[in-house]
């Protein structure tokens, strides 16, 4: 009887089972913001040829017209098309944006790493010099930049915002190199003689890229603002270098002649793409972590 | 003791640093620093008289010269004269800054307060519809550039309604009280509005992760109100942590000021720091960099010695940090 119950008759064949989520793969995704990035990325790049008007031509007798059926979001003080400058001037504050964080990044990379991995002397001295820097006005930095580059032009104007911007970066990187810089891989690596810039990009950067995405992804978010102010207040990009914070300083001269439609629609796109863009970090961040640092 | 000398002595030597730093990156860059003196009349100067101003005002010296000459004067308390103005540094900027310490103390503590506000309602509301919306509006807010809702604010109050006026600390014609707070109200709604959203959401989270810890629930079935645990215990809990980001972010606040001051035309030490660096007013832009410069220093020493004296887990976390 015994045996009955106890036969031993080998494993007893199951098809595996795995645990599934049933969850659509657009759940969780900022759905509407990253097709708004998308649409504006595609326009920017891909519509120029498309455009209603030359959004560089100035019609001097259309000047300040309100928003109709020809210029459908009016023209600004000089003549110029402000539909076809949106979606024209998109391009530059974007790449901007984009360009000034990889420059940032690279610089934050590198900056932390050399902290993290140097000794103890040598990381306090980086560390004080990186919040010395910091406790310099941004401002003098970027006039200082900007005077050094020659006349702005969007690629002077990512390397001035990029080269100010790096520190907070560098400090998380910093930390987070401390951290994994004793692990069995990184002395394997190194004793196989892997040099400096090889473990950094094969074995720390990948541990680390996940805690400094988000910070990366916002990175691109206040570069585009930074390139705005500047050129609002005058010392960024001219006039005749149409992106949405050039188009914005000709904002005094419109609120002289209550021509709001200059100001409001450059505005509204600059802040629906900073808007996306924030949604998009902030899915990157509690992806990554659930309540890691706020930094 | 010898803890509290080395802070000072690191305090000392940052400060050095940076107006070592400072006094090179502002004479390195090219322009010139004459036409903030003289003007327009630069243009017509022969090179003879140049070179005789530029030995009245010091500027003919090698830099490291020039810095050896400022420091001792500095160490004097003679700062020199600002080049536009035509005056004792000191004095340009004792004018200017009560208009930036009350612009920006008004407004960070508007901000702070707020923000623990808003905090305290999201968390006691914590994924309700309240804090929903709450939060979708503050990151709405948190994306709108500075000088952008300046200008939409200017654009509703001042061009549409014309109920506010848009620029400048006081009217020309009168200088009341009342009058300088009516000038005071757009400039102050951006401050606060360009800061509220980031410590606001910051004290929302800090207060959901205290609220998860066991004292609260040892609280909550000693029979306590969700309002009295919040208020007695978990409140009380935050507030080394809400005091360090007040520290931190005294410099943050006031460097926001920079913007609103310029496109209000609001006279305060943003737009002077601004207006200097852009024509090279050197003795005045050494005096302002400083003075900022030992606000961020400042602040941030103060928020680490607020931390290690109220809440001395942060030492121990610091030295398990070190030890890793």
């Amino acid at each position: 009887m015994m045996n009955d119950k106890f036969v031993v008759v080998g494993r007893l064949e199951r098809p595996e089972q795995t645990v599934t989520k049933n969850v659509p793969w657009y759940k969780e995704h900022p759905v509407v913001a990253e097709m708004m990035l998308v649409i504006l990325f595609s326009g920017c790049f891909l519509g120029i040829p498309f455009l209603p008007k030359d959004p560089t031509f100035m019609d001097i007798l259309k000047y300040g017209i309100a928003p109709g059926k020809e210029f459908f979001f009016g023209t600004d003080t000089m003549g110029r098309d402000i539909f076809s400058m949106i979606w024209y001037g998109g391009r530059v504050s974007l790449s901007i944006g984009i360009l000034a964080t990889l420059i940032s990044t690279a610089i934050a990379i590198v900056v932390g790493a050399v902290s993290g991995l140097a000794g103890e002397k040598a990381d306090t001295l980086i560390m004080r010099l990186t919040e010395i820097l910091l406790a310099i006005p941004n401002l003098l930095m970027v006039i200082f930049l900007q005077a050094i580059l020659g006349t702005p032009n969007p690629i002077t104007i990512s390397v001035v915002i990029g080269v100010t911007s790096w520190m907070s970066i560098a400090k998380v990187v910093r930390t987070e190199v401390r951290q994994l810089r004793n692990s069995e891989y990184i002395l394997a690596a190194r004793m196989m003689g892997g040099n400096f810039f090889y473990v950094l990009w094969h074995h720390l950067t990948p541990n680390f890229i996940s805690s400094i995405m988000f910070m990366v992804v916002m990175q691109v978010r206040s570069a585009i603002v930074a390139e705005s102010t500047l050129s609002f207040m005058g010392i960024g990009l001219p006039l005749e270098i149409i992106s949405w914070g050039s188009m914005l300083s000709l904002s005094e001269k419109a609120l002289l002649s209550g021509n709001w439609w200059i100001i409001v629609f450059p505005g509204v796109f600059l802040v629906g793409t900073l808007l996306c863009i924030t949604e998009v970090g902030n899915y990157i961040r509690k992806r990554v972590s659930a309540g890691d640092s706020m930094l | 003791m010898r803890k509290i000398i080395g802070r000072i002595l690191v305090f000392f030597v940052s400060v050095l640093l940076l107006s070592f730093l400072v006094f090179a990156i502002s004479r390195l860059a090219p322009g010139d620093p004459l036409l903030s003196y003289y003007g327009d009349r630069v243009e017509k100067m022969t090179p003879a008289e140049r070179a005789w101003a530029e030995k009245k005002l010091g500027l003919d010296e090698p830099i490291l010269t020039q810095y050896g000459n400022w420091m001792q004067n500095a160490a004097k308390g003679n700062f020199g004269i600002s080049y536009k103005y035509k005056q004792d540094v000191i004095e340009v900027v004792l004018e200017r800054l009560p208009y930036t310490l009350v612009l920006g103390g008004i407004g960070f503590v508007l901000t702070f307060g707020l923000a623990l506000l808003i905090g305290m309602v999201c968390a006691l509301h914590e994924e309700r519809w309240i804090d929903r919306i709450i939060c979708k509006v503050g990151t709405v807010t948190s994306c709108i550039p500075e000088f952008w809702i300046s200008l939409m604010l200017i654009l509703i109050f001042s061009v549409e309604l014309q109920v506010l006026p848009s620029s400048g600390a006081h009217s020309l014609t009168e200088d009341s009280f009342i009058d300088r707070v009516w000038h005071l109200v757009l400039p102050m709604t951006v401050v606060v509005l360009g800061h509220l959203w980031y410590y606001a959401y910051m004290i929302r989270n800090k207060i959901l992760e205290e609220i998860r810890a066991d004292y609260v629930l040892l609280a909550k079935a000693k029979g306590l109100s969700r309002r009295q645990i919040l208020y007695r215990h978990c409140l009380r809990n935050l507030l080394p942590s809400y005091f360090s980001l007040m520290a931190i972010s005294i410099p943050h606040i006031l460097g926001g000021t920079y913007i609103v001051e310029t496109v209000f035309s609001f006279p305060g030490i943003g737009k002077l720091a601004y207006e200097s660096a852009r024509f090279k007013d050197y003795n005045l832009l050494m005096v302002l960099c400083i003075l900022s410069g030992i606000t961020v220093i400042l602040g941030n020493m103060i928020a680490q010695a607020i931390n290690e004296r109220i809440d001395p887990r942060i030492r121990a976390e610091e030295v398990f940090h070190d030890e890793r």
